[in-house]
């Protein structure tokens, strides 16, 4: 099982999942589970009717939009990063906070370094499952690197041309 | 000249520290080659054929006298004593070692430089007018919306791992010497009837394997509006560029795909959604414009009677000012080009001696201000006239006042096979040989302006496409042949070249250069540049003395 | 004839295969007839040097002045240095074998590098 990297109050911290990634061709999990966006569309309200806690993941060639309506039932929205160098998923990530206002967990998976970490943080991820056995410790100094930035993003940071104003 | 404040020079120290810790987890093992490619081209840092290259950011073109001098120290020390300039205004050490690179780092950022998305699939560097602030043709001074490009697109978080490169250039003069229309994003700034300036916004020009000339998405957009409307680019870039092919990822691809139409459409739905929270306040507009305001420029005659003198007793010099000096906004003042493209020399490559000489000329005589252009030389915006006969006999004993801007022997060359390990072919060379057959400072003025750029590979570094004449190395079965294409253009004309028949080998280019020169001279009509009359004559006459000689 | 090449990971220095080394001149290059299956197994060990070496991979050779030299224009290249500075790289130094490098000619590229291409 993967390592999950939670981010609460700036800390990151290693937690226990209590989520379970279910692929389409596997049989369903007992509990809260992560399901591919097809999965969802079939099986979502009869889980949801259960009690259990659902997480949609989404391929990086899928749009947020496709959620828009379910997003107040979703505990979490999972983004895939098939390579880190395929860059969809902080589009979809940002949209979820800015645009769909998403309160509940952003979480990374697939191909998730830790060198991406002071990208992630930005759009709204607020956990992640390293691809690179990084360590929580290695994952804040990581999320740590930039004393400032230079834009507004979906982490509510002070962009560097509103500290100037002081 | 933008200052960097506290908060831009800890950016760059915390990017220096990244790097460090990276560099020191590659050497000790921790992280494979593959892991580390992928870091050290995010910094600008490739391995090529004899050593590792670093390619340092200029933001759009513009240095001060003490960076000019640290690039030609870092040259000296760590390098072999000189730097080469890119056609994307940057510069490149050829002969760097990986365990120098943080140091370099360190030593850049002391002067407010660094390697920040020189590689990567990311926002490059954004290249603008070297003239900008020096020529009367300009609405406004591009250099301001630049440098909040520069801020904007730095570790952007959403555009830092695009389908590919992503390159955007601004022109505020209807003379364009940016290339802006061959860019993934070009934008002229443009002042309304009523007085207001906006950009008129180009998207999906680009060279490379299919080169495309970028089409207009939208004629004014107020300029305060301009973050905004580009975070809308390239969002609709970043999540419906291709992915599965990398010569299909450039938005060129996307937008030819889409129509211009279509895609515009599909920009303006997502900046109406966008909103203007990611545009600067008019305090940070003003805070940047405040940076480039006009320094003190003294009220001066038009006529110079130092530079008239000069102009009529030496006509080294008289040809020096008739080539490479343009006309200032201020009476009494020249912008002055420092061409790098001395006759059998490598175009774009400065020794560090040479840097040191013109970061002193700038310093002494040219208010501290330096550019670098997109066709590899050199300027000093702010030159007074009565001080340019010191300024060219200074330039002259650096071997640097080449007399020959925009002429046939000043030519765009990538580093090719000499240094490139993405390369098919020389380039250099090529270049030198052309040169050398225009040696002759009358015939090169007597042909007059004649852009040739010269690439190693498809991709296009060197600019092939919109060279008046275009020259592309290719690998064929081993050997480095030549495509020559005619008739291109990067400026306000812009043009992708034709081509002119089958590739040629590596000894009959520069013959058949020349033959295409005289081609030209016999057809050319009053006042015709080389392109010009390509379009009216069309490519025959050209054809047919080149292959002719070829048999 | 073969021989084994790459980078040297903290400089970027081209370098050859000798006798389970790597030295930096092309001249004192270990080299191997094509169907040796020698070169194949100093290929496999030099790719498992990466704290050392990056890029590894075999170069074909033709015969130039009695001499031998990479058959390909691009390794002459890295072999010598650029043609525009003939004192950089490891051409200044001069000697027999570097001059039967410059003068060697054409021909195809090295089936080692196509198949690095192919890989990446």
């Amino acid at each position: 099982m993967p390592t999950l990297i939670e981010l609460h109050e700036g800390i990151a911290k290693t937690v226990p999942d209590a989520f379970t990634h279910v692929a389409d061709d596997e049989d369903m999990a007992t509990g809260d589970v992560i399901l591919s966006l097809a999965r969802f569309q079939s099986d979502g309200d009869r889980l949801l009717s259960e009690g259990r806690r659902i997480g949609v993941r989404l391929k990086s060639d899928e749009e947020v939009e496709a959620l828009a309506y379910d997003l107040p039932r979703l505990t979490l929205v999972a983004l895939e990063f098939p390579k880190h160098l395929d860059g969809r998923s902080y589009t979809n990530a940002r949209l979820l906070r800015e645009r769909f206002k998403f309160a509940g967990q952003i979480r990374a998976v697939g191909d998730v370094l830790r060198e991406q970490a002071p990208w992630m943080v930005r759009v709204g991820f607020d956990a992640y499952e390293p691809a690179d056995d990084a360590s929580a410790n290695e994952w804040q100094a990581a999320l740590n690197r930039y004393r400032h930035v230079y834009q507004r993003a979906a982490d509510g940071r002070v962009p560097a041309f509103a500290e100037r104003e002081g | 000249m933008y200052q960097y404040d506290t908060i831009d020079k800890e950016m760059l120290a915390d990017r220096s520290a990244e790097f460090r810790g990276q560099v020191a987890r590659r050497l000790s093992g921790e992280l494979t080659e593959d892991q580390f490619k992928r870091l050290r081209l995010m910094n600008g840092l490739y391995l090529q054929l004899h050593a590792y290259m670093l390619r340092v950011a200029i933001p759009y073109g513009s240095l001060n006298p003490t960076q000019l001098r640290k690039l030609a120290w870092i040259g000296r020390t760590y390098d072999k004593g000189y730097g080469h300039f890119t056609t994307r205004t940057n510069l490149q050490f050829h002969w760097i070692k990986l365990k120098d690179a943080p140091d370099i780092l360190d030593h850049l950022a002391s002067v407010d430089m660094h390697a920040i998305q020189t590689s990567g699939n990311c926002i490059r560097n954004t290249t603008t007018d070297p003239y900008a602030g020096a020529t009367a043709e300009e609405v406004d001074d591009p250099r301001v919306w630049a440098e909040a490009i520069r801020q904007w697109s730095t570790f952007h978080p959403e555009f830092s791992f695009l389908p590919r490169k992503f390159k955007i250039a601004i022109t505020a003069a209807p003379k364009d010497r940016t290339a802006a229309r061959v860019h993934d994003i070009g934008l002229v700034l443009k002042r309304a009837r009523d007085g207001a300036l906006g950009f008129e916004v180009i998207v999906g020009g680009g060279m490379g394997r299919t080169p495309h000339i970028g089409p207009t998405i939208r004629e004014f957009l107020p300029v305060n509006r301009l973050l905004s409307y580009l975070e809308a680019i390239l969002r609709v870039y970043n999540r419906h560029g291709r992915r599965d092919n990398i010569y299909k990822a450039r938005i060129k691809i996307l937008v030819a795909a889409l129509g211009k139409e279509e895609f515009a459409k599909q920009v303006e739905a997502e900046w109406a959604k966008i909103g203007d929270s990611v545009d600067l306040p008019d305090t940070e507009l003003a805070r940047i414009r405040g940076a480039f305001a006009p320094l003190g420029f003294e009220t001066l005659p038009d006529r110079s009677e130092a530079f008239e003198t000069a102009k009529a007793s030496n006509p080294a010099f008289a040809r020096f000012v008739r080539n490479n000096v343009k006309p200032h906004k201020k009476s009494g003042y020249g912008i002055v080009e420092i061409s790098l493209k001395a006759i059998g020399e490598t175009p774009g490559d400065a020794t560090s001696d040479q840097m040191d000489v013109v970061a002193d000329l700038a310093e002494r005589y040219g208010q501290n201000d330096i550019r670098v252009t997109h066709e590899q030389n050199l300027v000093l915006p702010h030159v007074k006239l009565d001080d340019l006969p010191e300024v060219w006999a200074g330039l002259a004993a650096a071997g640097l006042a080449t007399p020959n801007i925009n002429l046939v022997s000043d030519i765009i060359a990538c580093p090719g096979l000499d240094y490139c390990a993405l390369a098919n072919a020389r380039a250099i060379p090529i270049a030198q040989h052309i040169a050398e057959k225009f040696r002759d400072q009358d015939r090169a003025e007597q042909v007059g302006e004649l852009k040739i750029k010269i690439s190693g590979c498809i991709n296009a570094c060197g600019h092939h496409h919109v060279g008046h004449i275009g020259i592309l190395g290719v690998d064929k079965k081993g050997e480095e042949f030549y495509q020559l294409t005619l008739g291109g253009s990067g400026a306000e004309d812009a043009a992708v070249g034709s081509m002119l028949g089958p590739a040629l080998p590596y000894d009959k280019v520069a013959d058949a250069v020349d033959t295409l020169v005289d081609v030209y001279l016999r057809e050319r009509q009053d006042g015709e540049r080389f392109p010009d009359t390509f379009r009216r004559t069309g490519v025959a006459p050209f054809k047919e003395a080149v292959y002719a000689d070829a048999h | 004839m073969k021989a084994l090449t790459a980078n040297r990971l903290t400089d970027g220095e081209v370098v050859f295969w000798k006798d389970g080394r790597w030295v930096e001149r092309f001249a004192d290059a270990q080299l191997w007839a094509v169907d040796d299956p020698a070169a194949v197994e100093a290929e496999a060990l030099g790719k498992g040097q990466g704290t050392t070496v990056v890029d590894v991979y075999l170069i074909d050779l033709v015969e130039s002045e009695g001499l031998w030299a990479p058959l390909s224009y691009r390794e002459r290249i890295r072999a010598l240095g650029p043609t525009n500075h003939p004192h950089h790289g490891k051409q200044a130094e001069g000697g027999a074998v570097v001059e039967a490098l410059q003068h060697a000619s054409g021909a195809a590229r090295s089936t080692g590098r196509v198949n690095l291409i192919k890989r990446k």
